[in-house]
């Protein structure tokens, strides 16, 4: 202990240098921690959260009666979330491995310029986008078809329309990563590929894919522990938060956030934010655990 | 990583690929999905310099119809506003992102100091936040009910300041890419701890705080979800909020058609229209478009090193 002292006192220059960030976290992310207490209280507005009663499980009994509003957003944020990883990483791997074996270099860092350039459209400005394109009266699908498809009233179009803007926006950004594994692979390997006459396809299937391989393992692994968050903007935004479409768009998030905004049911919704934070922990968990068996390196922690 | 980092980056890689018809298919494919990409982002500016009737009458094109300029003279309308939001938008970037940079490249180099037996708990401190977090709701009821910080710009700032990630981007940084005797020397020359970090690490760190302070300065420019919790004032309003709030005032009036003069007022005595809404959103987007490709390489390299930690 007294080593501990002594050392912590010849480090005070680097102690004061962590005080702020430490200060930060602890204002931001660890005070309101304590908030989830919530989730077993009656809140009070006027008694605020620490001073309101306790309510044993009332708040999570209240839930479980309701269940219709609390599958649907749990369903949803789980199907989204398994969609937009499967087809997300899928794209994700294929356009790297196309980049990768483009013949002019120039055009392909151009191109993925231009693909990345989505990522960084905010949500706000990205639902103006989307309403050009599917606005019922002025809308370019309808007007390529002819039609008048009112999309902002039929929740089963939903999917496919959050599926499709959720692509354009992170398979640019996404595929970067992979293209920089690629750039590390040996060029010998592919030269004593090409000594023993493989072709481009089992060059790709036995060389390219393979190497890619543990990054993938890993980036899965890892987004295993966002499994009950969502991209807010892509479900509040973009939907221009309607209503008649909840069935098919309304995830944890979106739910917490419309009744912050109303300022209502908070005890509802703060046993839904518990259950939320403790699935992510324990699928955190889970992930770190299975990270570190196939790939210690990668593991977080 | 192999040997040949660079092999992708070559103009015309040794004999991996020949052109050939493979290739022709390649390029209309990648070419495609280049367009996909592009084509939304390019239906804001086509419909910026359309003239409103024909977006009324003809729809969203991707070649104006009929050129005109009102869209973006109808943003200076906005003017008072606009300019108010693009200042509070610009002061929470620079502010927040160099505020981040700064606390978050000390505490990287101080957890990283090897005898430093504080570290550890610091590490784990860290990483807590990223595996477990009160969720937006307590965040909400915490920093208005007991911070009192409704309607405060330092809710656009401090929440978006400090990120694990981040930090293990730079404190990775720092342990591979700066040999540590660089550091030990400036101390035997009699550099204090505070000299050598300002005076030799933090200037080795400049590309690593390129990716981190870019990607950091993106979040805050793109932010609105905090806008719209906390923010209510108008003078405090940054351009995403702007942006959600002329969305709702479009919406509000195709629903009534009675709308009171006060609301009119209110939008700078216009009703907010297609054409000028996307010239708002071109002002909105524009500044982190036109940066982005300088910062591209800086970030594709701080993206890889945060992937793998050291």
């Amino acid at each position: 202990m007294k080593d501990f002292l002594r050392n912590t006192w010849k480090h005070r220059a680097h102690v004061v240098m962590a005080l702020p960030v430490f200060l930060v976290l602890l204002f931001i992310m660890y005070v309101p921690m304590t908030g989830l207490v919530l989730a077993f209280k009656k809140y009070d507005f006027n008694l605020g959260m620490y001073k309101s009663p306790f309510c044993g499980l009332d708040n999570f009994k209240f839930i479980i009666a309701s269940k219709d509003i609390f599958q649907r957003m749990t369903k949803n944020t789980i199907l989204y979330y398994l969609v937009f990883t499967a087809i997300g990483t899928f794209l994700n791997v294929v356009l790297a491995i196309a980049i990768d074996q483009f013949f002019f270099k120039r055009l392909s860092k151009t191109m993925q310029t231009i693909m990345i350039l989505p990522v960084f459209i905010s949500y706000a400005a990205v639902q103006f986008i989307v309403f050009a394109f599917i606005s019922s009266d002025t809308g370019i699908i309808n007007h390529v078809l002819g039609t008048r498809i009112r999309f902002y009233s039929d929740a089963k179009l939903w999917p496919y329309i959050l599926t499709t803007v959720k692509i354009w926006k992170d398979t640019g950004y996404g595929s970067v990563l992979y293209m920089s594994v690629l750039a590390g692979i040996d060029s010998e390997l592919y030269e004593a590929a090409d000594i023993d006459g493989a072709n481009k396809w089992k060059k790709i299937k036995h060389i390219t894919i393979p190497s890619l391989i543990p990054m993938v393992t890993v980036m899965l692994l890892l987004s295993v522990g966002n499994v009950m968050r969502s991209d807010t903007g892509l479900f509040y935004q973009v939907t221009r938060n309607n209503g008649s479409l909840y069935s098919t768009t309304q995830v944890i998030d979106s739910y917490v956030l419309n009744s912050i905004l109303s300022n209502a049911n908070f005890g509802y919704t703060a046993a839904a934010s518990f259950f939320q934070s403790v699935i992510g922990l324990a699928l955190m968990l889970f992930a770190n655990w299975a990270v570190r068996k196939i790939e210690p390196d990668n593991a977080l922690f | 990583m192999g040997k040949k980092k660079d092999s992708a980056l070559d103009i015309a890689p040794s004999k991996r690929e020949k052109f050939g018809f493979g290739q022709v298919i390649l390029g209309i494919c990648l070419l495609a999905y280049t367009l996909f990409c592009l084509l939304p982002v390019w239906i804001v500016f086509a419909a910026a310099f359309t003239d409103e009737k024909a977006i009324t009458q003809n729809g969203f094109a991707f070649i104006p119809s009929k050129f005109s300029l009102n869209g973006v003279n109808a943003v200076l309308k906005y003017g008072k506003q606009l300019a108010v939001s693009y200042g509070v938008t610009i002061f929470v970037t620079v502010v927040g992102t160099l505020f981040g940079l700064l606390i978050m490249s000390m505490f990287a180099y101080s957890i990283s100091r090897k005898d430093f037996r504080l570290s550890r708990f610091l590490s784990i401190y860290l990483l807590i936040p990223m595996l477990f977090n009160g969720g937006q709701l307590s965040g909400y009821i915490i920093f208005t009910g007991y911070y009192h910080l409704k309607d405060s710009i330092l809710l656009l700032i401090l929440p978006l300041c400090v990120t694990t990630m981040n930090v293990i981007i730079l404190r990775t940084y720092i342990a591979n890419s700066i040999p540590n005797e660089l550091m030990e020397a400036a101390k035997i020359d009699g550099a204090g701890e505070y000299r050598t970090f300002f005076q030799i690490t933090l200037p080795l760190l400049k590309p690593s705080l390129a990716a981190v302070g870019f990607m950091m300065a993106t979040a805050y420019w793109n932010d609105w979800q905090n806008a719209m919790m906390y923010i209510t004032s108008n003078k405090k309003q940054p351009l995403q909020l702007l942006l959600i709030k002329i969305q709702k005032s479009i919406e509000f009036l195709l629903n009534n058609n009675n709308v009171p003069s006060s609301a009119r007022a209110a939008m700078g005595g216009t009703i907010p229209q297609y054409s000028s809404t996307m010239a708002t959103v071109i002002v909105v987007i524009g500044p982190i478009m036109i940066a982005y490709p300088f910062f591209q390489k800086y970030f594709i390299k701080g993206l890889t090193v945060g992937s793998v930690k050291g």
